[in-house]
C-alpha cells in the first residue's frame, strides 16, 4: 500500500467513526438507519427526482474495512432508477439527498442494507455498510424508452400499486403547449379512454406507471400528444409537444385476466368491443386499438369453454383480430396488421374482411406477389368483391413498375460494365 | 513385399519428381495439374508410412514456395494418419511435426479453409480430438490472417461449437471423470484457443473508449454466449468431491472472464432487460436472437448468482427483491423445461434469490409482473407432474419460501391465484393449510392484519369452503382438499367467537353450509354406498373373478404395473371408505361445535 492509500483509508475509517458520531440522520423515521456527511458539496443546486435515472461512482466497505465493491474497479458508473426499489433502500434515501456532483459518506444499518439474511457471498448476515457516493448526473425517466414521455416525479404516490389498463382513475391535471396553459381539471375516467376528455393517449400511458398521491410532471412528444391532427379546441398545432402536471388522486384497478372467470370476460367483451368501434369511427385509432387488444387479452387463451362459450368467445375475437388489422393500417403498421389477419383467419380461413386487409397491408408493404394471392383468395369466396377486382390490378400495375424500374436499373449497370470493359477494365476475368 | 516396397518408394520418388519440376518455378506458373500431383504423391507417402520422408520434403528450404501453395492439401491424410497411429508412434510425431511445420509455411487463407474443413467433416466420435489436434495450428493461422479476420475467428468458433453440440454431455462424476469423448478437455481447450483474440479485443478497448471496430468483439461474445447454452446449461456444476478441478465448472468461470474482459458481463446479467440495441434492422431476426440467447442468459444468471461466478464484479448495492425480478424470466425459462439438469438449476436459482430476502419483505406489487405469478404455476407443475423425487420436494419447499416473502396482501393474491390455477386436490390442501397459518396469525399477534380477517378473508374462504362440483365432486380424489377445508373450519368456529367474529366466519356461515357442508354430507352417503356395493359385488364375484380379464394396464415410469388381483381391489376399497369415514368424523366435529357455540349464544341472549 503507498502512503497515499494508506492515509485515503485511514480518512475512510476516521469518516465511518465520524459518521457515526455526528453524521446527519437522514432516514424519514429518524431512527439513525442511514447516516451522511458530505465530502465535497455539489456544484449545482439540484437534486435528483424520484424516478431519474441517476449516474454515480461509489466505493462500499463493510465494518471492518473490507473493501467488497467499487463501480471505479469497474471502469464505469454505476446507473439505477432513484426511489423505486431498485437499490438497498439506503441508496433510494441517501442519493436522493444528493447534489449534482456531490460526494457524500453513508453509514447505513442492516434494515436498510442487506438485514439479516445477507447477501452471498460478499455480504454477511446483519452487516452495517459503509458507502462513498458521488453523484455525477441524473435525468428524468423514460417511461417507454423511446424518447416519448419523460417523467420527473415531483412527489412520490403512495405504495407500488398502478392503475392498469382499463382502470378508473381521479386526477387532476393541467396541461402546458409552449409556455402557455390551455388545460386545467379534475377529471374522472377509465385508463385507455382520456380521449372522452381530450386527454391525449401520453397520459393514459403514464398513468399506467404512476401510484395513488403521485405528482408528476410529463414531458409528451407529438405521438403521445395529439399527434398529426393536433386539438383545434385548445389551438394545438400538429406535432406539436406537450407538458403535463398530473395528479393521481385515486383508482380502482380493472380486474386482471385471471381475476375473471369466463362469463365476466364474455360480458366485457361486448362493452369493449362497442367502444372500441365508436373509436374508431372517431379516427381515435391508438384508443380503439386498446379496446380491442382487451378483448384479445381476455379470450385468447381461454380454455375449457363450453360449446356455445365457445362460439361467442370465436366471433368476438374475429372481430376483434379484423378490427386491429383495421386500425394499424390505419396507423401504418402493416406487419401488424398482417399478423392480426393471420390470427383471424386462423379463426376463420376464408373470412374475406381478414384475406382483404392482409391483401391491403401486404401491398403497402410492397409485397405485391402476396398481396395478389390475397385478393384473388377474396374474389374466390366473394366473386362480386369489386373492389379486390380492383387491388389485383393495383398489384399487377406496381409489379411491373418494379421490374422496369429493376430492369432499368440493371440495363444501367449492364451498360457501365460494358463501357468499362471496352476500355479494358473488366469486372470479370475471362 | 519387396512389390509393396517398390510402390512405396514410387510414391516417394513420384513426390521428389514433382517437387523438382516445381522447385524451378515462379509461384504464379504453378498449374492445377501440379496441384493435383503434388496432393496425391504426398497423400500416398502418408498412407504408406513414410511421413518422416515428406517432413524432410517440407522443411527443405528450397520447398518453400510449393508448400506455401500447395501445402494444404494435406491436411486431410494428415489428420486422418494421425488419429489412426498410436500415441507413442514415431510416425505419428512426425505427422503432428508436418502439421506445425504447414501451419507456419502454408498461405493462410488457404490452410485455413482446410482446417476448417477438416473440422466439419469429421465424425461425432472423432470430433473432439480433431478439434484438440487443429486449434493449435488454425489459432496460428488466424493470428497471422491479414483480412477478415474477425470474421474467421467468428466462423472458427460457431464451425466448432456446432461440431461439439450433438454430444452428449457428462452429467455424473464418473462420466465427467472418464470423459469418454473427450467433451471436457476439448471445451476447456476450445476457450485457450480463444484467449489471444480476447487480449487483442482489450488492447483495443484500451486503446480508445470509442473502439469501432466491434466485429471481433461481437464474435467473442457470440461465442460465449453458445458455450452458456451448450454445454453449460445442460452440465452438472456442483462441486464435486474428490475431483480438484471440475472442467466444466473451470469452463464456465472462463467464459465469465472472457465477458468480464470485452465488458459485456454486467450488461448481460443487468442491463439486457432494458432492450440492448438492436443490431437487426429485421425485427424477426431480433426475436429469434433473444429468443436464442434466453437459454444463455439463464445460465449465466445460474452461474452468478449460484455458483457465484464473477460475482465479485457485480454491483453490490441492488435490493434482493429487484434481483428477484430481474431473475424471474430466467426462473421462468428454466422451470418450463423438463431435462433434470435445467429444472435444477431453475431452482437453485430461484432458491438462491429467495434466500437473500427478509420474510414478509416482497410487496405484493411484483405479483403484477407477469413472471411472479407464471412462476408458482411453473412450480406447481414441476411437483406435481416431474418423476424427480428430489427436484418435486425441492419445488414445495421453494414454494413455501416464495409464500413467505410475500407482504400480507401478497400471500392473499398468491394464495387466490394458485387455488384458482392448480388444479390439484394436494396443492390446493396445501394451500388451505397455508391460509390457516396466516389467519393464526393475524389473530394471535396484536399487529392488524386486514387480509386475513374481515371481508378480504370471506372473499378469500368463498374458494375454499365450497366443493368444487357440488355433491358430485370426486371426494376421494379431492380428499386432500377437503380435509385441510374442514380443519381450517373447525379452527375458525373454535379461535374465532361468534361474538368477536373477527374472521367474520360467523357471519357467512350459511353460504358455508349451502356451499360446503350440505353438499358434503350428501356426496360422503353417495360415495359410501356407491363404494359398499362395490365391495359387496367384488366380494361376490370373488370366485368367478378369477378369470381375471384386466380391462386396462398401468404404466408407472416406464414399467408395466401387474395387473390388480381382486384382494388388492379390496384393500383400495376400504381404504377409500375409510377415508370417507375420517371426513365423516371431521365434518361431525365441525358441525357439532358450530351447534354448541351457536346454543351458547342463544342462551345468552334469552
Amino acid at each position: 500500500m503507498t502512503t497515499d492509500e494508506a492515509t485515503k483509508s485511514e480518512g475512510e475509517v476516521q469518516a465511518a467513526a465520524a459518521l457515526a458520531e455526528r453524521g446527519e440522520d437522514i432516514t424519514p423515521a429518524r431512527d439513525r438507519g442511514v447516516l451522511k456527511i458530505i465530502k465535497r458539496p455539489g456544484s449545482e443546486d439540484e437534486s435528483p427526482m424520484i424516478g431519474d435515472k441517476v449516474y454515480v461512482h461509489y466505493k462500499g466497505k463493510l465494518a471492518n474495512g473490507k473493501k467488497f465493491d467499487s463501480s471505479r474497479d469497474r471502469n464505469e458508473p454505476f446507473v439505477f432508477s432513484l426511489g423505486k426499489g431498485q437499490v438497498i433502500k439506503a441508496w433510494d434515501i441517501g442519493v436522493a439527498t444528493m447534489k449534482k456532483g456531490e460526494i457524500c459518506y453513508l453509514l447505513c444499518k442492516p434494515e436498510y442494507a442487506y438485514g439479516s439474511a445477507g447477501s452471498a457471498p460478499k455480504i454477511p448476515s446483519n452487516a452495517t455498510l459503509f458507502f462513498e457516493v458521488e453523484l455525477l448526473d441524473f435525468k428524468g425517466e423514460d417511461l417507454f424508452e423511446d424518447g416519448g414521455i419523460i417523467r420527473r416525479i415531483k412527489r412520490k404516490g403512495e405504495g407500488y400499486s398502478n392503475p392498469n389498463e382499463g382502470a378508473t382513475v381521479e386526477i387532476h391535471l393541467e396541461g402546458f403547449c409552449g409556455g402557455t396553459r390551455f388545460d386545467c381539471k379534475d377529471v374522472k375516467f377509465v385508463v385507455g379512454e382520456g380521449e372522452d376528455h381530450d386527454i391525449p393517449i401520453g397520459i393514459d400511458k403514464a398513468l399506467e406507471k404512476m401510484q395513488r398521491g403521485e405528482h408528476c410532471i410529463l414531458y409528451l412528444g407529438p405521438r403521445y400528444g395529439f399527434g398529426e391532427a393536433g386539438k383545434p379546441k385548445y389551438g394545438i398545432q400538429a406535432n406539436a409537444e406537450l407538458v403535463y402536471e398530473v395528479t393521481l388522486k385515486s383508482f380502482e384497478k380493472a380486474k386482471e385476466s385471471w381475476e375473471m372467470d369466463t362469463k365476466e370476460k364474455l360480458e366485457q367483451a361486448a362493452i369493449v368491443k362497442e367502444k372500441g368501434t365508436m373509436y374508431f369511427k372517431e379516427g381515435k385509432y391508438l384508443q380503439a386499438v386498446i379496446q380491442y387488444g382487451k378483448i384479445v387479452s381476455w379470450l385468447e387463451m381461454e380454455y375449457g369453454l363450453s360449446e356455445k362459450e365457445s362460439k361467442a368467445s370465436d366471433s368476438f375475437l374475429l372481430a376483434a383480430f379484423l378490427n386491429l388489422a383495421m386500425c394499424y393500417l390505419k396507423l401504418r403498421e402493416y406487419a401488424k396488421a398482417v399478423e392480426c389477419c393471420d390470427k383471424a383467419l386462423g379463426l376463420d380461413q376464408d373470412n374475406e374482411k381478414g384475406l382483404y386487409r392482409r391483401g391491403e397491408a401486404r401491398l403497402l408493404m410492397n409485397e405485391f406477389e402476396l398481396a395478389k394471392c390475397d385478393f384473388q383468395k377474396v374474389l374466390e369466396v366473394n366473386p362480386q368483391n369489386k373492389a379486390a377486382k380492383s387491388q389485383i390490378s393495383v398489384c399487377q400495375k406496381k409489379t411491373k413498375e418494379h421490374n422496369e424500374r429493376d430492369r432499368r436499373i440493371y440495363a444501367n449497370m449492364f451498360t457501365k460494365f460494358a463501357e468499362r470493359d471496352a476500355k479494358g477494365q473488366g469486372y470479370f476475368e475471362t | 513385399m519387396p512389390e509393396e516396397q517398390n510402390q512405396t518408394i514410387m510414391a516417394v520418388d513420384e513426390l521428389q519428381a514433382i517437387i523438382q519440376r516445381c522447385q524451378i518455378l515462379e509461384e504464379a506458373d504453378f498449374k492445377g495439374e501440379d496441384f493435383n500431383l503434388f496432393q496425391v504423391a504426398g497423400q500416398k507417402c502418408l498412407e504408406d508410412g513414410y511421413a518422416a520422408q515428406l517432413l524432410e520434403v517440407i522443411q527443405n528450404e528450397k520447398n518453400k514456395l510449393i508448400i506455401k501453395n500447395m501445402g494444404w492439401n494435406l491436411i486431410c491424410p494428415l489428420v486422418r494418419c494421425i488419429l489412426m497411429y498410436k500415441q507413442e508412434d514415431d510416425k505419428r510425431e512426425h505427422c503432428l511435426k508436418i502439421l506445425h511445420q504447414l501451419a507456419q509455411l502454408c498461405n493462410p487463407k488457404e490452410l485455413f479453409l482446410g482446417l476448417l474443413e477438416q473440422i466439419e467433416q469429421t465424425s461425432a466420435e472423432q470430433v473432439c480430438q480433431t478439434v484438440m489436434l487443429l486449434l493449435q495450428p488454425l489459432q496460428t493461422v488466424l493470428l497471422k490472417l491479414q483480412n477478415k479476420k474477425a470474421y474467421s475467428v467468428g466462423l472458427s468458433l460457431a464451425m466448432i461449437m456446432n461440431q461439439l453440440t450433438p454430444l452428449p454431455v457428462p452429467y455424473t462424476k464418473q462420466q465427467i471423470q472418464e470423459d469418454k469423448l473427450g467433451l471436457c478437455q476439448c471445451c476447456n481447450a476450445v476457450v485457450d484457443f480463444a484467449k489471444p483474440f480476447v487480449n487483442e479485443v482489450v488492447k483495443n478497448m484500451e486503446k480508445s473508449s470509442e473502439y469501432n471496430d466491434m466485429e471481433l468483439k461481437e464474435e467473442l461474445l457470440k461465442f460465449c454466449m453458445k458455450s452458456l447454452k451448450y454445454p453449460l446449461l445442460t452440465a452438472q456444476l456442483e462441486q464435486f468431491e474428490g475431483i480438484e478441478e471440475h472442467p466444466f465448472r473451470h469452463f464456465a468461470i472462463e467464459i465469465i472472464n472472457i465477458l468480464w474482459d470485452i465488458r459485456e458481463l454486467i450488461p448481460l446479467v443487468f442491463l439486457h432487460r432494458k432492450g440492448k440495441s438492436p443490431h437487426w434492422e429485421n425485427q424477426e431476426f431480433a426475436d429469434i436472437e433473444r429468443k436464442n440467447s434466453t437459454d444463455s442468459l439463464a445460465c449465466l444468471s445460474y452461474l452468478m448468482f449460484v455458483q457465484h461466478f464473477g460475482i465479485d464484479c457485480f454491483p453490490m448495492v441492488f435490493s434482493p427483491s429487484y434481483l428477484l425480478q430481474c431473475n424471474m424470466t430466467h426462473i421462468e425459462v428454466l422451470l418450463k423445461r423438463t431435462e433434470e439438469s435445467l429444472l435444477s438449476k431453475g431452482l437453485d436459482l430461484f432458491e438462491s434469490c429467495l434466500l437473500r430476502m427478509e420474510d414478509n419483505s416482497l410487496l405484493h406489487q411484483y405479483l403484477e409482473f407477469r413472471d411472479f405469478i407464471n412462476v408458482p404455476q411453473d412450480l406447481v407443475k414441476v411437483m406435481t407432474l416431474c418423476p424427480i423425487e428430489h427436484l418435486r420436494k425441492k419445488s414445495l419447499n421453494i414454494l413455501q419460501l416464495f409464500i413467505d416473502k410475500f407482504d400480507a396482501e401478497g400471500k392473499y393474491t398468491l394464495f387466490r391465484c394458485l387455488l384458482k390455477t392448480s388444479n390439484h386436490a394436494g396443492v390446493e390442501g396445501y394451500i388451505i393449510k397455508n391460509i390457516k397459518d396466516q389467519i393464526h396469525l393475524s389473530l394471535t399477534k396484536a399487529c392488524d392484519n386486514v387480509w386475513f380477517t374481515g371481508h378480504h378473508l370471506i372473499s378469500l374462504l368463498d374458494l375454499v369452503l365450497l366443493l368444487p362440483e357440488g355433491a358430485e365432486t370426486d371426494l376421494l380424489q379431492n380428499s386432500d382438499r377437503i380435509m385441510a377445508s374442514l380443519n381450517l373450519l373447525r379452527y375458525l368456529v373454535i379461535k374465532d367467537s361468534e361474538s368477536d367474529n373477527q374472521t367474520g366466519v360467523w357471519t357467512t356461515l350459511a353460504k358455508i353450509e349451502q356451499n360446503f357442508l350440505k353438499p358434503l354430507h350428501v356426496g360422503l352417503n353417495m360415495s359410501k354406498a356407491h363404494y359398499e356395493a362395490e365391495i359387496k359385488n367384488k366380494k361376490e364375484n370373488r370366485r368367478e373373478a378369477h378369470s381375471s380379464n384386466t380391462i386396462c394396464s398401468v404404466t408407472v415410469s416406464g414399467e408395466k404395473m401387474p395387473a390388480m388381483t381382486t384382494e388388492m381391489q379390496l384393500q383400495v376399497l376400504h381404504s377409500a371408505l375409510f377415508t370417507f369415514d375420517l371426513i365423516e368424523s371431521v365434518l361431525a366435529r365441525v358441525e357439532e361445535l358450530i351447534e354448541v357455540k351457536i346454543k351458547a349464544v342463544m342462551d345468552e341472549n334469552s
